[in-house]
């Protein structure tokens, strides 16, 4: 019985707050010490900023949820990357060329442009 | 096992709410949700959010925070600070409690009808406000959990709960509060519920009541475990309807402008004590444990007071009641204080009673119909003088009362009934209830009438009985039957034993006192044709008994005696109890002994070994 306490435990963690948009474009914040303010029409957490009008709902998630156009560091992508152009070509990393890619890692799938 | 099993409940309740909470502020008001729970939270226009059912405005949303703050589900904290108060809403109840606070002034409305969870709302009160309040209204029953508050209201109620269902006023362990209310108000009590309302918890409560009553219940009050300490109240300290049970802990009553506990029929017809008290509406009181101990001082007031039935079972009682008699002009009569009194019947089957009655036609124990008396330590004492409204209108102080004698009609020429002392009263009487003595340890004693006295019949078949009075110590207003049990009447200004109608003596041990002539031991009102008859027993009279007594398969004679000697009464040779005459009564040297076998008694020059019973006039055999 106590053990099934502690499990409980270990499932109750939930380190990201994850908005949803009306567009369906997620991003999800860390929970950690988190802090929302609302200033008029517009709520702010974190580097995060969400027009109102725009916030269809928010959940804890257990895992970063984030979807959209993300800035990442070339070196991020790995070997393992699955990497698309907008035409549904598969390129590697080396054929990226300026323009916008869709890229699947283990976790995820980011829509990456590259500048 | 159970201990165990609570435990261990607790602790992973405890450790499963460890985990994020998204805190909503509100002004004074958080609303904290488990990430575990909330799920969806939805935005809508740009203008609420809503999380777990509960709706908020986005612009009266002044915070919104996420930490590890661990939250108790159903729970709702009220914090008073001086003159403001903070409400921490658990987030499972949020959509159901809908809180306003006005500086330290916190009104909640709770919607929800069915249990939430598997469990009620529980409202906890702490802090310190010098002018607040806390307000519920509702339809679900809930917990007010009062955890170290000291709430004092300037406009009304300390506590005003109009939530109409079973409120479970729990005094948190360990904790102290105290709830005063404000002088001159509207409201009914300092602690008002307008549903039922069970109060428990090992904690203290103190309650000062300055406009009305202390605590005011609108259906029943159950008192369990908590220190209720009532010690200011305009009106009564506690007051309420359907039913009183206090079951134990510890409950002091003082500095009330009228009862100490009043219990009123709700509606209008009594159902009676039910089963488990369901449903029931009967105006009882139940004294089953714990420590009472209240003062009155306000006339014709009542320490405890029972619309209906009173059963006294068990628990330590002292009531003193202070005040002089009163006119009461709804029931145009005369009316003393009392200590114990029961519209209805009363049952005492248990407890230790210490019970005091000093004013003027004050009383320690009334019932006006049946007073069953079958166990327990009583001791009553009435010390004050008849209280007179008018020549006929008056109240007599006694220790113990039962019965009711009614006057119907004034018949020219009649008899009177055993009440009406022969011709010399036309009245015609209706005699019900009475008294029933069938155990117990009663010690009663009057000081200026009498000291047990019952307005019909009286018996006693068992206990020890001692009655003191400057009166008859015993008289019943219609027949009184003697079957069991050690009694003994000690007069100093009239009979010892008297009853207005037959007299039976039929078995039990008997000591009766009269004062002086021409009174008598044990005495029957031959006057209006009736009679004393002594067919078993031991009995030994100071004074003699009645005349015209019919004595059958006994055998009396009369033997010469020393005031404050000591002597055994025996039938044949066995001894049946030994007695100490007292020195109060002026009846001579000879007394009338009366036993089954042939009667008498040897004398010692002190108290023989065994059981001293009859206040210390009486040795019987130890078992």
């Amino acid at each position: 019985m106590f053990c099934a306490g502690l499990t409980a435990v270990m499932a109750e963690d939930y380190p990201y707050l994850t908005f949803e948009l009306t567009d369906g474009t997620k991003a999800s914040v860390s929970t950690a010490s988190l802090t929302l303010t609302m200033n008029g029409t517009t709520l702010t957490t974190g580097s995060q900023s969400f027009t109102l009008t725009n916030l269809s709902k928010m959940y804890f998630t257990k895992t970063d949820m984030s979807t959209g156009i993300k800035s990442i560091e070339n070196g991020e992508l790995t070997i393992d990357n699955e990497i698309y152009d907008l035409q549904g070509h598969k390129v590697t990393k080396a054929q990226m060329k300026k323009g916008v890619y869709i890229v699947k890692t283990k976790d995820k799938t980011y829509k990456i442009a590259v500048k | 096992m159970k201990k165990i099993y609570t435990l261990l409940t607790a602790l992973m309740l405890t450790i499963a709410a460890v985990g994020q909470t998204l805190n909503v502020k509100v002004g004074n008001i958080t609303y904290q949700f488990p990430a575990a729970q909330t799920g969806d939270m939805t935005y809508a226009d740009g203008q609420t959010l809503t999380i777990m059912g509960k709706a908020f405005s986005l612009s009266d949303i002044s915070a919104m925070t996420v930490d590890n703050t661990e939250v108790t589900d159903n729970l709702v904290s009220i914090a008073y600070n001086g003159a403001s108060a903070t409400v921490t809403v658990a987030g499972n109840v949020a959509q159901y409690v809908t809180p306003t606070i006005n500086g330290a002034y916190v009104s909640i409305a709770q919607s929800n009808t069915n249990a939430v969870d598997n469990d009620e709302i529980t409202y906890q009160l702490s802090g310190t406000a010098t002018d607040g309040q806390f307000a519920l209204s509702g339809s679900y029953k809930c917990t007010v959990s009062l955890a170290g508050v000291d709430l004092t209201c300037g406009t009304g109620a300390a506590i005003n709960i109009t939530n109409g269902k079973r409120i479970q006023l729990s005094v948190k362990n360990g904790t102290t509060n105290t709830l005063t209310d404000c002088a001159n108000g509207s409201q009914k009590a300092c602690l008002y519920s307008k549903g039922q309302m069970q109060m428990q918890g090992k904690g203290t409560l103190n309650v000062v009541g300055n406009t009305k009553h202390g605590i005011k219940s609108g259906d029943y009050i159950t008192v369990k475990n908590l220190t209720l300490n009532i010690t200011k109240a305009v009106g009564d300290g506690i007051n309420c309807e359907e039913y009183f049970q206090m079951k134990s802990g510890t409950v002091t009553i003082s500095g009330v402008g009228d009862d100490g506990i009043q219990c009123d029929l709700s509606g209008t017809t009594s159902t009676g004590e039910t089963a488990d008290h369901e449903d029931e509406d009967s105006g009882n009181v139940y004294l089953e444990g714990g420590t009472l101990k209240v003062t009155v001082t306000a006339a014709a007031s009542k320490g405890v007071k029972a619309d209906g039935d009173m059963t006294v079972s068990d628990g330590d009682i002292t009531i003193t009641t202070t005040g002089n008699g009163a006119y009461d002009s709804d029931e145009q009569d005369a009316k003393g204080c009392c200590g114990l009194k029961a519209d209805g019947n009363m049952t005492i089957s248990g407890g230790t009673l210490t019970l005091k009655s000093t004013g003027t036609g004050g009383k320690c124990i009334k019932a006006d119909n049946v007073l069953t008396i079958s166990g327990g330590t009583i001791s009553a004492t009435a010390t004050g003088s008849q209280y007179k409204y008018s020549s006929s209108i008056t109240a007599s102080p006694k220790a113990i009362k039962g019965g009711t004698k009614t006057a119907v009609s004034n018949a020219p020429g009649g008899g009177g009934g055993p009440g009406g002392g022969g011709g010399r009263d036309n009245t015609q009487y209706t005699y019900s209830g009475g008294i029933v003595i069938t155990g117990g340890t009663i010690y009663a004693k009057s000081t200026n009438h009498e000291a047990i006295e019952s307005k019909a019949t009286l018996s006693i078949s068992g206990g020890y009985v001692y009655a003191e009075a400057g009166d008859d110590a015993i008289n019943s207003a219609s027949d009184f039957t003697i079957t069991n049990g050690y009694v003994m009447g000690n007069s100093s200004g009239n009979d010892g034993l008297d009853a207005n109608g037959n007299f039976y003596i039929k078995g039990g041990n008997v000591f009766a006192v009269a004062s002086r002539q021409p009174e008598v031991g044990i005495d029957a009102n031959t006057e209006g044709g009736y009679k004393l008859y002594i067919t078993g027993g031991n009995v030994a009279a100071i004074g003699g008994l009645e005349n015209s007594s019919s004595l059958s398969g006994v055998t009396s004679k009369s033997v010469s005696y020393s005031k404050g000697s000591w002597y055994t009464l025996k039938s044949g040779s066995t001894a049946a109890f030994s007695f100490k005459v007292p020195s109060n009564n002026s009846m001579g040297t000879s007394m009338t002994i009366c036993t089954p076998s042939t009667p008498s008694v040897t004398s010692q020059s002190s108290a023989p070994s065994g059981t001293t019973i009859w206040n210390g006039y009486g040795v019987v055999a130890t078992d």
